[in-house]
């Protein structure tokens, strides 16, 4: 397509506004994790020229960086209440285990769905969407009880229960659209070559549907790596993730901004190692030259 | 190789009823074709024969056994799809090699059925390359890999040179049928196309809205079509119609059309008075200079060895493709008989043939 080069530039300018706008934040965000308190609410604001500090990290992480922004402070021993560095660990374990539940359940679930004919199929389909219909707070103050009842409070296990779950109904609907753009003649050939329903799952279907599990996997991760509400009514002292110690920073005698910044920095680096290594997978035309054109 | 074998089959999805009354029988090593309109039920009664698809009415017979009801895996029948339906994330030798796999063949002898098919096929080289690497036909000849390999007792095409372009398609035709002739399996191919129907069949099987309209060979079908629809249907250019009423002229029956009157052979159950339709094929018009069909020469078409004359007739169009011996030119009259064995004449009412 041929454009002039008033268009073209104008294209790069918008582009880069909108990098910009969404950037900006995470930019803004960062710099704050290093600045001291004094240097966070200047006006007019600043943007570069402050005095960079390592200490919210040190802080927030129990560990001395020992490279010499500003003062180096003694590490609390023991941590200290802004210690946070665990709960990072809890949040992957549970992001990370709760998008495997919710995959390997909703791609089994979702070639079902797309695949075998049974009665009731498509009501199934409206039922398992309609979950998640509701405000999920109605359901927490229940799931406490229940929870409780089963001794799932504060457990690594309830709180991934409970996202692997929550996910499940978008989850099946996503990879139930992905199986169903998978002709089904495909699996007939294969069934016609004598493959089990299972043979034909895992060595035809699987690998067609790697793009759509991908998408899928990073939807639910960051769900999981973002939910709030769950986590703050189903657990107490021993396992909490990043969005509800984030809120611990607000305190009786203020509001910690720089360790806060510090944390949610340092959240996005796990977030974005596992998207990144998701993505490789997230190539489209996966069916492409199977069939004729 | 296995006989098969339909006995009034039917088939309904939900409360359409799509097919009835299908019965026919293929013997083993035959070709049979089953030939047909778009939506006419070829697919779907292959999908039955493949188990895919349920039967709705009537028994499936392979092999003398009745399968209505045995497994799609059981039924030792390989299909080749309309849409050759590869394995895109296998390369194009795991692509046939699968069923073999599937099947716990020995890792060499895989090997060695899996590149013999190849080498037939003409796929050696490509057969460490994907699916999507591959040209059209070389996708047919994978699909048709897949197939081989197995040595089924049935073979089950379903137009599989629909979307190759017409010189690759009257290659594949030959090849296919060239392939028959060494494997003979017993194979049902369905297509559209009548060429495919008449250069490869042993058996032609018309189909029409779900129902069989003719079963025969090649020849029979083109000589003796069993209705107009067969008549119109089969034949590269298309047969050309008069209605008419019979007659009893001179002692042998005759119709009375709009292109003059037409003689017919004595044998056809004919009566006079009848309302019939007669159906003359172009390569049976003959150029005759007291000849009853009046034309005018509208298009005179040059094809090499014929030439194929568009011309006017009382009747509508007259198609005749004929000799170039005889300069022809545009808006001259041309007049045309047909020898009586050549005149197909069918029932106005019923269309069927007389
Ligand atoms: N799964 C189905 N559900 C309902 N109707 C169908 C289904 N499959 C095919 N049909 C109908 O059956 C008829 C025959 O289809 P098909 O066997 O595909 O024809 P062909 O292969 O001769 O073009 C068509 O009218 C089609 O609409
Ligand atoms: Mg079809």
């Amino acid at each position: 397509m041929h454009q002039s080069r008033g268009i073209r530039t104008l294209r790069t300018i918008a582009g880069w506004l909108v990098v910009g706008v969404f950037f900006f934040p995470i930019y803004f965000w960062t710099t704050v994790a290093f600045r001291n308190a004094k240097d966070i609410f200047n006006w007019p604001p600043i943007f570069v020229d402050f005095e960079p500090t390592a200490r919210n990290f040190e802080q927030v992480f129990g560990i001395s960086l020992g490279f010499g922004f500003g003062a180096q402070e003694a590490v609390t021993p023991g941590g200290g209440n802004f210690y946070m560095a665990p709960r990072l660990w809890d949040s992957i374990v549970i992001a990370s285990m709760s998008t495997v539940l919710a995959i390997v359940v909703a791609t089994l679930a979702a070639y079902c769905l797309s695949r075998m004919h049974f009665r009731g199929r498509h009501e199934f389909v409206n039922w398992v969407l309609s979950t998640r219909m509701m405000p999920p707070v109605a359901v927490a103050v229940p799931m406490f009880f229940i929870f409780k009842q089963f001794s799932l409070l504060d457990t690594y296990l309830g709180v991934i229960l409970v996202h692997g779950l929550m996910n499940l109904p978008l989850a099946v609907l996503l990879m139930k659209s992905f199986f169903d753009d998978i002709p089904s003649e495909i699996d007939e050939s294969a069934l016609l070559d004598g493959a089990s329903r299972w043979t034909i799952f895992r060595r035809i279907v699987l690998p067609m549907a790697k793009g759509g599990i991908a998408a899928t996997a990073v939807l639910c991760f960051i769900f999981s790596w973002t939910e709030f509400l769950f986590v703050l009514t189903l657990t107490q002292t021993s396992i909490k993730t990043v969005p509800v110690v984030s809120s611990t920073f607000v305190t009786s005698i203020g509001t910690a901004w720089g360790n806060m910044a510090a944390l949610g920095a340092a959240a996005i680096v796990p977030a974005f190692i596992v998207i990144m290594l998701v993505q490789r997978h997230l190539v489209r035309g996966l069916t492409m030259g199977s069939l004729k054109q | 190789m296995a006989t098969v074998e339909y006995n009034r089959i039917g088939k309904s999805f939900g409360a359409v009823n799509i097919m009835r009354d299908v019965s026919f029988r293929i013997e083993e090593h035959q070709f049979v074709v089953l030939l047909g309109p778009s939506g006419c039920g070829k697919t779907t009664l292959l999908r039955m024969t493949a188990g895919l698809e349920t039967v709705s009415e009537g028994d499936l017979m392979i092999g003398g056994k009745r399968v209505n009801d045995v497994h799609p895996r059981d039924r030792d029948i390989a299909m080749v799809f309309q849409n050759y339906a590869l394995y895109p994330t296998m390369k194009v030798y795991d692509n046939i090699a699968f069923s073999l796999e599937v099947a716990k063949v020995q890792t060499d002898e895989i090997k060695r059925r899996v590149e013999a098919a190849a080498e037939v096929l003409n796929l050696t080289p490509y057969l460490q390359r994907y699916p999507k690497e591959l040209s059209g036909g070389q996708r047919q000849r994978v699909a048709m890999g897949r197939a081989m390999v197995r040595e089924p007792s049935v073979f089950l095409f379903d137009e599989p040179l629909s979307n190759l372009d017409a010189k690759l398609r009257a290659h594949m035709r030959t090849e296919i049928r060239q392939l028959h002739n060494r494997l003979k399996t017993t194979t049902i191919y369905v297509t559209h196309d009548q060429i495919e129907a008449m250069t490869m069949a042993d058996k032609i099987v018309v189909m029409r809205a779900g129902k069989i309209e003719q079963i025969g060979s090649p020849d029979e079908v083109y000589d003796t079509p069993a209705s107009k629809y067969v008549a119109d249907f089969i034949g590269s250019a298309a047969i050309n119609f008069m209605p008419g009423t019979v007659v009893t002229g001179e002692g042998q029956p005759a119709v009375d059309t709009p292109n003059g009157r037409i003689r017919v052979l004595p044998g056809a159950a004919v009566k006079p008075g009848q309302k019939v339709i007669c159906g003359i094929r172009p390569t049976d018009a003959v150029v005759s200079d007291d000849g009853p069909i009046r034309t005018r020469a509208l298009l005179v078409e040059r094809m090499g060895h014929d030439v194929q004359l568009c011309t006017a007739a009382p009747a509508g169009q007259f198609l005749a493709i004929v000799d170039r011996s005889r300069p022809f030119a545009e808006g001259v009259e041309v007049r045309f008989d047909a020898a009586p064995e050549k005149v197909h004449v069918f029932d106005a009412e019923t269309e069927m043939r007389l």
